[in-house]
């Protein structure tokens, strides 16, 4: 459910009716609704979105001034959304950066009518989502979480999470030497944390340089005044 | 020790004085490091404070060594890094002197004066906050000037050095000419960034250097080797990929100018920068494909050097990962968009052929497996597991017989015992080492030539240098030396090394096999329970407690099959891995196949040693015969190349015989330049004048240079040559004409310049008087960034301190986060965003998200989709919509960076966003929101957050603190925590559950400790 003002809509460059608003026709699976209010857009009961193109604001820089002042204190997160259609956008970006944190608002930038559309569904359809999406995550399966660990050291990628976990060992402790028989099958997180730079050259994929970071990692400790 | 030849004299004479400051580029190889210590040597003088910037750690110990040799000891070089100060404060707790804070001891240390080496980001630190002081520093000495650009920490430690200190000196180095070559006017960026006028260019063809190395000339043997034929087939296919990657490439992408992409580039690792650099405007526009086409390249440029570097076993065994890798994604389901060379005509070429170098399958062992099955009730099955195998690809394991032994292996011997049945060990070896062999024969049959001519006098050593390119290959190389058979024809000296690793690889093979069948899911494995028979189990128990008997009294002794000795004892444990049950039922099932054999390997298996002992000693007493008396470890020596370290070692070894095993161009000038290489000739040739001048001139030194005749090692070498001389032919070039701009901006009294020297876009002819300095406060992670450095061109003071919350302080209400694109994604990825939010809204009254994209690149999100490789579907927006419906899980990996932003903005309807499109932008930015509002303090800010942290204001291990958070069980919250409890990461790997859950928490405890030990319990069990 998304309500729009029925009257002026001149967040485009010249003037464009509610009705054939590009924006619009890419907002889908919403319901749409058409009303006197004094944001552009609203997309839920205390959320208000105003819409401006840079394009439009090169040419009519007091337009926005105006719309937020008519905005006065109502609702509880107010939006800017900008269309950034210009090349030159460092300018009038910084100029409404200070606009809006004076006015308690925030920027969104979208790039094309399409990306607008789509922030305005999402707001809608996330009005009342828990933020589960953006917590931190609690359960994954085992080879994800090594991998995302393991990855999270630079230099180190998919193919170098598969060595480590398989082959650790594998030509490094001689064939017949008692420790190979130690070696089990996989390598567990607390085997790849011991495996020393040079255990770790010796793998296919690994260098030097990618060695001595994985080691960093693991044993430097994690505060150097510590 | 110290000889320098005539051009390092001449260079120093040029560059020593302390009034000039310059930047001296030298050709590689020509003994840059000795030009830097003798330098570091002349200054060295407690009134002295010379600091040494950005050398890399293995530099910097170098360096240290070396000018103790050079005589500067008390206290030489000394090297602040961020745990030097831990071994001191040891020291001075000891003595009744409480805890120094780190910035104290450093204090004290430059106040010392001397030679001090740096790194950057510390540097950087210390001159903001005035611990070291900036008049006191007589002149610093960076290495690496190659790197320097107008965002650089060098750059700003230029700029803040400059700012307060016009006298001291400024000595810049670099010997990689090609970095300076790419972009615009590249010389000149790096000048001015580094505030220099003088620049000195010393090609291999200068005048000087020419004359001081041509006199001496080594005597240099080119051995052109032919690969194999497999290798010739696999090496052309790799190069067709290439070509055809580079193609799609280009077509892709036709309104690029793309001429700089062509093969011969494509062999260097900045052909990958080329790239980069060329897509990099567009990136946001090109499509997944491309960005896959362009990690293809990389992937294919590291196999052509793999090919001819790596063991056939080591080289097939690293194409397998990469299969593996490349057809699952992260799920473990197949991967929608292949590589497009993974599916062509020849790949497949390099894969078949591969194989065929290490092994084949024969096809009447297979035939004999299928038709004549044998006489047991479990034939059914293991036609099915043949079956199974055959379609993985997969060699055949765990089988063997005795049947099939000799009759197959083409010249060995006998065929081993532990080799799977049906399978023909190849095992091609790579043609250098044999070359290598007949190299060492030479030398030493010339050694002994000369031996009666040498007297005490003469210098050198009867040791022979092999240089290799990697550690890798040196170990390689070292191995094969040790094992190799001088009896054996050519081409299986190597025999028993290669069966050695073949062994090694089917175990390998074994875990990655019980690895990918337990990626895959369920599916396979509940099939093979059902395919399995229940009288089986009975069959298999008795010997099964045979083997244990016997394996017992073999005593630790391993087989050789994978899984199996776990066997026993993870089956009783019925909740062991689905995939490595089908593992062990395989291996049980043939054990019952080949129960009668299986007596017969229980005595075998502890003789595999004896045996290969037996040879070795062999290998021993065969020693004389070849090498006379000499031990070993004298006589051939293995060695990577190492950059300026190679010098020092050749003066060390002086060797007389040097084998380049991989082409380096330069070792080749290193061996020129070695100092004592004149000396040694001319001695050499004094001592022996009469009998040897004519026959043998220039007999100092003998390099053998080995390379692969067609193969791209040749190409590399050639053009790394060509490329060399054109970059510094452009540089001296951009030298002639560039001098006036540079002239102009020195003028005295420009600290208006100075600023548009770092960016004319940030003063862009506007001029703006601040009366007052307004400052920022800064977090001390946030100076691996290049914003601080701007922050502060663009006239902001500039306070680092360690924040708990926020990166950035403009006002006591203002407070910003700052993320670059990737570091966005993956912080919603991990939840830290909104932690970070969650304490910034709590601190602050006025949270602020600054989204900071890479100048030049593109400003889009667009382009942010698919920075982490997430599945991305043809068309983002219609499947957000799906996502309202989809499964929780689902819609994590599938959401978009947009509706997280959306997400994010709702849930905390105080936080600002600041869009800035490059670094530049954002300095504007906050200059602006800093304008007519009061300065923040930097104490307050400090203790912000801080509360529960004891170490507040210490440095951190950054990489590692991002490794522990990627653990289960910590989260953002007890991060800090942990971190003020254990050391390292390794240290929370050492600790037991009960220390671990003590920590955590008994749940998160639990959860985290499973995941570190997982794995080991099944050893810990076979280890009893």
């Amino acid at each position: 459910l998304v309500a729009t003002t029925g009257g002026d809509l001149l967040g485009f460059e010249g003037k464009v009716t509610a009705r054939g608003n590009p924006i619009l026709e890419s907002v889908r699976n919403i319901g749409k609704e058409f009303g006197d209010i004094v944001a552009d857009y609203q997309v839920g009961r205390t959320t208000g979105v105003l819409f401006l193109s840079l394009r439009y604001h090169r040419l009519h820089p007091e337009y926005i001034h105006q719309r937020i002042e008519r905005l006065g204190r109502s609702y509880n997160l107010r939006i800017l959304l900008l269309m950034c259609d210009v090349s030159e956008h460092q300018e009038p970006i910084r100029e409404l950066t200070k606009v809006c944190l004076i006015n308690n608002m925030t920027i969104m930038v979208a790039w094309n009518a399409e990306e607008a559309g789509f922030y305005l569904s999402t707001y809608k359809q996330f009005e009342h989502k828990p933020p589960d999406m953006i917590k931190e995550r609690v359960d994954k399966d085992y080879y994800s979480m090594l991998r995302t660990a393991l990855t999270s050291i630079s230099k180190v990628n998919k193919t170098d999470v598969e060595t480590l976990r398989t082959s650790l060992g594998v030509g490094i402790i001689p064939f017949n030497s008692v420790l190979y028989s130690e070696l089990s099958a996989r390598q567990s997180f607390a085997d790849i944390a011991r495996a020393s730079s040079d255990q770790l050259q010796k793998m296919p994929g690994f260098g030097q340089v990618k060695a001595r970071r994985i080691v960093d990692a693991f044993e430097k400790p994690f505060r150097n005044s510590a | 020790m110290s000889t320098l030849l005539s051009f390092h004299k001449d260079i120093l004479e040029k560059i020593h004085d302390p009034s000039t400051s310059e930047l001296i580029l030298l050709a590689r190889g020509l003994g840059l490091r000795r030009i830097v210590c003798k330098l570091l040597q002349i200054y060295d003088s407690p009134n002295n404070l010379v600091i040494l910037v950005s050398a890399s750690p293995e530099e910097e110990s170098a360096i240290g060594e070396e000018l103790g040799i050079l005589g500067c000891r008390k206290p030489g070089l000394r090297i602040v890094g961020f745990e030097t100060h831990k071994k001191d404060r040891y020291v001075m707790c000891i003595l009744p002197v409480f805890l120094i804070p780190e910035h104290a001891w450093r204090q004290n240390l430059y106040k010392k004066g001397g030679l001090i080496s740096i790194t950057s980001q510390i540097l950087t630190v210390d001159m903001l906050s005035s611990d070291i002081s900036t008049e006191m520093i007589t002149g610093i000495v960076l290495l690496h000037a190659e790197k320097v650009t107008p965002t650089s920490a060098e750059a700003f430690i230029v700029r803040l050095f400059r700012e307060k200190n016009r006298d001291g000196f400024l000595k810049a180095f670099s010997d990689h000419p090609e970095h300076i070559t790419s972009g615009m006017s590249p010389l000149r960026t790096v000048l001015k960034e580094l505030q220099i006028r003088n620049v000195h260019i010393y090609p291999r063809f200068h005048v000087e250097i020419k004359n001081s190395l041509d006199l001496k000339r080594p005597d240099l043997v080119e051995l052109h080797q032919n690969m194999t034929e497999y290798m010739a087939e696999i090496h052309h296919a790799i190069v067709q990929c290439m070509t055809t990657t580079l193609a799609e490439l280009k077509r892709a992408n036709t309104a690029l100018d793309l001429d700089d992409l062509n093969i011969d580039n494509a062999y260097f690792r900045s052909f990958d920068m080329i790239v980069r650099r060329l897509l990099d405007p567009v990136w946001h526009k090109v499509g997944p494909r491309t960005k896959q086409l362009v990690n293809d390249l990389a992937t294919l440029r590291r196999l052509l050097t793999f090919l001819l570097t790596y063991d056939a076993l080591a080289f097939h065994a690293y194409l397998e990962t990469l299969i593996a890798s490349n057809t699952t994604n992260e799920s473990g389901a197949p991967r929608k968009n292949q590589s497009p060379w993974l599916l062509t005509d020849a790949a497949n070429v390099i894969f078949q052929y591969a194989k065929r170098r290490c092994y084949t399958i024969s096809a009447s062992a297979q035939k004999a497996l299928n038709t004549a099955p044998p006489q047991i009730e479990l034939d059914d099955d293991e036609d099915a597991w043949a079956a199974l195998d055959e379609l993985e690809g997969r060699a055949r394991v765990p089988t063997r017989s005795e049947v099939h032994g000799a009759s197959n292996a083409p010249d060995g011997p006998q065929r081993p015992k532990w080799l799977p049945d049906g399978m023909d060990p190849v095992l091609e070896e790579l043609p250098k080492w044999n070359l290598l062999a007949d190299v060492l024969h030479e030398i030493e049959e010339e050694m002994m030539r000369l031996e009666p001519r040498l007297t005490s006098l003469s210098p050198g050593s009867n040791t022979t240098l092999v240089m290799t390119s990697s550690l890798r290959t040196c170990a390689l190389v070292n191995e094969f030396l040790s094992s190799m058979d001088l009896d054996a024809p050519r081409g299986a000296r190597a025999r028993a090394m290669m069966e050695r690793k073949l062994k090694t690889y089917l175990w390998f093979k074994s875990n990655f096999s019980d690895r990918k069948q337990t990626g895959k899911g369920q599916n396979t494995t509940s099939d093979g329970k059902k395919n399995r028979p229940e009288t089986d189990a009975g069959l298999s128990e008795a010997l099964r407690r045979k083997d244990k008997e016997k394996r017992e009294r073999a005593a630790n002794r391993r087989r050789v099959r994978g899984g199996a000795p776990a066997a026993p004892t993870t089956r009783e444990g019925s909740d062991a891995q689905a995939g490595e049950d089908v593992m062990i039922q395989e291996a049980d099932d043939i054990a019952a196949l080949y129960a009668p054999f299986r007596v017969l390997r229980g005595n075998a298996a502890p003789q595999g040693p004896v045996e290969e002992d037996i040879t070795l000693l062999g290998f021993e007493s065969d020693f004389d015969a070849h090498y006379g008396l000499l031990a070993p470890q004298q006589t051939v020596l293995v060695r990577a190349y190492s950059d300026d370290a190679d010098d020092r070692m050749l003066q060390e070894i002086q060797p007389r015989f040097i084998v380049m095993f991989e082409p380096n161009l330069e070792f080749v000038r290193r061996i020129e330049v070695r100092p004592n290489a004149s000396d040694s000739i001319l001695i050499y040739e004094r001592v022996t004048e009469q009998v040897y001048r004519n026959s043998n001139p220039g007999l100092g030194v003998r390099v053998y240079f080995m390379m692969y005749r067609y193969s791209c090692e040749e190409g590399k070498y050639l053009t790394g040559l060509r490329r060399e001389k054109e970059s510094f032919e452009r540089l001296i070039k951009e030298r002639g004409s560039m001098l006036m701009p540079i002239l102009e901006e020195r003028r005295p009294g420009s600290g208006e310049s100075l600023i548009k020297t770092i960016s004319s876009r940030i003063a862009g002819g506007r001029k703006e008087l601040s009366t007052e300095t307004s400052c920022v406060i800064v977090d001390m992670r946030e100076f691996r960034s290049s914003l601080p450095s701007l922050l502060h061109a663009s006239q902001l003071l500039v306070i680092p301190v360690t924040l708990t919350v926020g990166d950035y302080i403009l006002t006591p209400d203002i407070c910003v986060e700052r993320k670059s694109i990737p570091d966005l994604v993956s912080s919603f990825n991990n939840g830290r965003l909104h932690t970070q939010c969650e304490l910034m809204s709590v601190h602050y009254k006025q949270p602020i998200l600054l989204i900071e994209f890479e100048e030049h690149k593109s400003f889009s999100l667009e382009a942010v989709t698919d920075v982490k490789s997430y599945a991305k579907s043809s068309n983002k927006y219609p499947t957000k919509k799906k996502t309202g419906t989809a499964p929780e899980d689902n819609e994590r990996a599938s959401a978009s960076i947009q509706a997280r932003l959306v997400l994010l903005t709702l849930h905390f309807p105080r936080i600002r966003i600041i869009w800035s499109s490059s670094p530049y932008a954002t300095a504007e930015i906050f200059r602006d929101l800093k304008s007519n509002s009061p300065e923040p303090d930097p104490a307050k800010a400090v203790v912000v957050g801080a509360e529960e942290d004891p170490e507040a204001g210490a440095g951190v291990n950054a990489v590692a603190e991002e490794l522990l958070r990627s653990l289960p069980g910590i989260t953002a919250k007890n991060v800090k925590h942990v971190m003020s409890k254990v050391g390292s990461v390794r240290e929370l790997c050492d600790l037991n559950l009960p220390q671990v859950q003590d920590i955590l928490g008994v749940e998160p405890g639990k959860a985290c400790w499973e995941f570190i030990h997982r794995g080991e319990r099944t050893r810990r069990i076979a280890q009893i």
